[in-house]
């Protein structure tokens, strides 16, 4: 069998091989469904943009402007980069398996070079569809067209960047006179481009109602357009953006004929590239390790002191959330967003405010500042702050062979988020309650102290309900959720992540109904009845606290027995040979 | 090739194995295990890639619930009480898992809390020591080498002395010298009355360690017993002599001829 053929089984059977485990799986209901969900989303979202009025409609001239004028510079700025920037090897990308497997294959550098050369163009097939899907209702009338015409612009930019690559390698082995004249060339393109938008300000005029005014700015993108400078760019973004099939067949035998030229250009200067390929992958095998070393991070854990002291006594579930505070500690940055938070209210506060006025400018900015990162730790802090199940995903295992009921490790995964949100929101509560106090507004101090005290309850317990509903999720549908760092892919596991979504909404709104009505009926029963006024607001707020926590206590309960019963080979990430 | 085995006790077994299965949808990975292991006994769990040794032990740990059959632990039901089994075993699977936060001292910390083990650390810088981890303490496990993670995993298996250790693979990632030190501190917690089941494919290290045999094929098991038992099993002159690794090489074939028999 010739390297050729080879390489095409090797593509069919991996595409055919991915595509029958899809629909195999999707003969599990909750696969199917998640295709569905997913297929749908993916058709509303994109696939929809693609139907256009009519050939005549397209886009207006003034954002075809732009979008060329962009797209220009987007292609020139590539290919400038690949000159001027990274190092002076080859840009050829080999996998390690590539390289195992390949590099001793009875094949010749041409041949592998043709390998590569046939994954850009892939490559560029995949990029443009995704331009198509994104781009090509605001650039181009045709969205077949512009998929054909993206296609060979970007394989003409993936061969300028490897061919460039090739030339640097080759003017590097040359030593100080190499790098001058690639940094001459640099440089002289760069004074080319400089000379025509001087040229061109200088035809127009300059002012500083210039930019003020659209249509002067769309004049002098039409000058640019027109200098000799962009050309090259200009030729290059002709075929995804002709108009018509007329264009686009008049602009072809110049895009494939640029095609051509780079193709050839690449093989004529075709550099030994064995080497760099292996350090490349071997670099990438380095931190893929290292990264998986330090649970998916890049950067390496540093080492904090613990919350406190862990006795070797006591309730054993103290240990999981001991575990996990440290986790929070070492690998949150939720906390470091908070205090950069408050640490920019406070500049803002003192930047703006002048003599005595400093304090009145702090309460009315930090005030409502603490009061608002407070509500929306409730929104977004139980998806942000994962330190819980969700964290623990991938250790199901390791967790079902802990001395601990399901109970109590579903409790203590749990408490750790809730303890860190609960206290930094209380903590801002207070702070907002101290700091208005003294605004003088109309409503008075008694307003905010029961404001805030109603807050005291309600808020953390809502973070509470919030970080539940994601850690059931986990329980009940752990083959939904990816691990931490772990990429899901298909359409199947989009759908199901927005079923997910969806669904911690539906039972979050669920979960705060029934503490919202006694809350309701708290809050109207002492007005009405003691006349408490304001006052009623902190033991509505009590009451409606109590039916959440006691709706988590319950579900906690539910969710241990859930997963006593939760057979890790069949539902979790984890599945292992027999 | 015949290695002297050690004797045992017998008394009450620590481990009682009835009627165990698992299936997974269509398969079935397990088939029907029973056996009993006293105190003080090493047992082998060996078998072909695929045999359902690893399922086994998952299900022993309380990691996998058995499709049906029973285990107990220091005579609790595993279904019925199952802390209280998990708090008479340790787990040490073939992959370390450790929580790449924590330290190795804070490893063993959370260990102790989890199992109540009262002067902790005591045991624990002994262990570090027998595990050469001394001075490795405040070190994450991203800073530690696959062997040590290993150590580090085994170290906090060993802490609260537990009745049962089920092991697999346990010495994958050991240097000579660590395999041949875990051996010697195997042996000794078997001499110390703890029941050790370990699954491995280095026959050899199963022959020189353990008590009895337990052979899996297809999830059934297809001999069980000492050496010598097994050796028996087999009649006829073929049998006398044979080493682990031949006899599991005749046994599993015929197993999987009369596998691929079977209508």
């Amino acid at each position: 069998m010739s390297f050729s053929r080879a390489v095409a089984f090797l593509w069919v059977a991996t595409l055919r091989n991915r595509v029958r485990r899809q629909v195999q799986r999707l003969r599990q209901p909750k696969y199917l469904v998640g295709a569905m969900v997913g297929g749908m989303y993916v058709y509303s979202i994109f696939l929809r943009r693609l139907s256009f009025p009519g050939p005549q409609e397209g886009p207006p001239p003034m954002t075809q402007g732009v979008s060329q004028f962009l797209l220009i510079l987007a292609m020139l700025g590539t290919i400038l980069s690949a000159w001027a920037l990274g190092p002076d090897r080859p840009a050829l990308r080999f996998t390690e398996t590539e390289v195992q497997q390949l590099f001793p294959a009875p094949v010749s550098r041409r041949g592998l070079l043709h390998y590569k050369l046939t994954r850009g163009l892939l490559g560029a097939l995949v990029g443009a569809f995704f331009a198509t899907l994104f781009m090509s209702r605001v650039v181009s009338p045709n969205p077949v067209l512009f998929f054909l015409g993206t296609t060979v612009t970007l394989a003409t930019v993936n061969l300028h960047v490897m061919g460039a690559s090739f030339v640097r390698t080759r003017l590097a082995q040359r030593g100080g006179v190499g790098v001058a004249v690639r940094w001459a060339l640099i440089v002289a393109a760069l004074a080319l481009f400089a000379a025509a938008a001087l040229s061109v300000l200088r035809e127009h005029g300059f002012s500083p109602e210039l930019l003020a005014n659209p249509r002067n700015l769309q004049a002098l993108m039409v000058l640019l357009l027109d200098t000799p400078a962009l050309w090259p760019g200009k030729a290059l973004v002709a075929l995804p953006l002709a108009r018509d099939a007329g264009a686009f067949l008049r602009a072809l035998p110049l895009g494939l004929g640029l095609l051509a030229i780079h193709y050839v250009w690449v093989m004529k200067t075709a550099v030994p590239f064995e080497e760099a390929a292996l350090v490349r992958a071997e670099e990438r095998a380095r931190l893929r390790e290292r990264m998986s070393r330090q649970g998916g991070r890049p950067t390496p854990i540093r080492v904090r002191a613990s919350f406190f002291r862990l006795a070797s006594t006591g309730r054993p579930e103290v240990a999981l959330v001991w575990k996990n505070l440290i986790a929070g500690r070492r690998l949150g940055s939720a906390g470091r967003l908070l205090a950069a938070g408050l640490v920019g209210g406070l500049i803002a506060t003192v930047a703006s405010g002048r003599g005595e006025d400093v304090m009145t400018h702090l309460r009315l900015i930090m005030a409502p500042l603490c009061g608002g990162l407070a509500f929306i730790l409730c929104l977004f802090g139980p998806s942000a702050v994962r330190m819980d199940l969700r964290m623990d995903l991938p250790r199901l295992e390791q967790l079902r062979s802990l001395p601990l009921t399901g109970r109590q490790v579903v409790a203590a995964e749990l408490a750790a988020p809730a303890l860190l949100l609960g206290v930094t929101q209380v903590g801002l509560i207070v702070v907002a309650m101290v700091l208005s106090m003294g605004l003088g507004e109309s409503r008075g101090p008694a307003w905010w102290v029961a404001g805030g005290l109603c807050a005291l309850w309600v808020l953390p317990s809502v973070t509470l309900v919030g970080l539940f509903v994601q850690n059931a999720a986990v329980v009940l549908f752990p083959a939904w959720l990816p691990p931490e760092g772990e990429r899901v892919r298909g359409l199947e596991a989009l759908g199901q992540r927005l079923l997910t979504l969806v669904g911690t909404l539906v039972v979050l709104l669920v979960g705060l109904l029934p503490a919202s009505l006694l809350a309701a009926l708290v809050g109207f029963g002492l007005e009405h009845f003691l006349g408490l006024g304001v006052w009623t607001l902190p033991f509505a707020g009590l009451a409606a606290a109590t039916v959440l926590v006691a709706e988590v206590a319950l579900g906690v309960v539910g969710l241990g027995r859930v997963f006593d019963r939760l057979d890790v080979s069949s539902e979790g990430p984890e599945t292992s040979g027999y | 090739m015949q290695t002297a085995q050690p004797e045992v006790r017998v008394t009450a077994p620590v481990l009682e194995v009835e009627g165990l299965e698992k299936v997974y949808g269509d398969v079935k990975a397990v088939r029907g295990l029973s056996f009993q292991v006293a105190p003080g006994e090493v047992l082998g769990l060996v078998g072909p890639n695929g045999a359902g040794k690893t399922s086994t032990l998952r299900c022993l740990g309380g990691i996998l619930p058995p499709s049906s059959g029973r285990v107990a632990v220091a005579g609790h039901d595993m279904v019925g009480a199952p802390v209280e089994a998990k708090r008479a075993l340790a787990f040490l699977p073939d992959e370390p898992r450790l929580f790449e936060y924590l330290t190795v001292w804070e490893h063993l910390n959370f260990v102790a809390r989890l199992y109540g083990v009262e002067g902790w650390e005591e045991r624990a810088r002994a262990l570090l020591d027998e595990m050469e981890l001394a001075g490795k303490e405040k070190s994450l496990p991203g800073e530690l080498s696959r062997g040590m993670k290993q150590k580090l995993s085994i170290a906090c298996g060993f802490l609260h002395s537990p009745r049962l250790i089920l092991l697999d693979e346990p010495l994958t990632g050991l240097d000579p010298l660590g395999i041949r030190r875990m051996k010697a501190s195997l042996r000794q917690r078997a001499e110390a009355g703890t029941v050790l089941v370990l699954s491995s494919h280095l026959l050899p290290l199963v022959e020189e360690l353990c008590h009895r045999i337990l052979v899996i094929a297809g999830g059934r098991a297809v001999a069980l017993g000492t050496l010598s038992d097994i050796r028996a099993q087999l009649s006829g002159p073929e049998g006398e002599g044979a080493s682990l690794e031949e006899l599991f090489i005749r046994i599993t074939s015929a197993e999987a001829r009369l596998e691929r028999e079977a209508p």
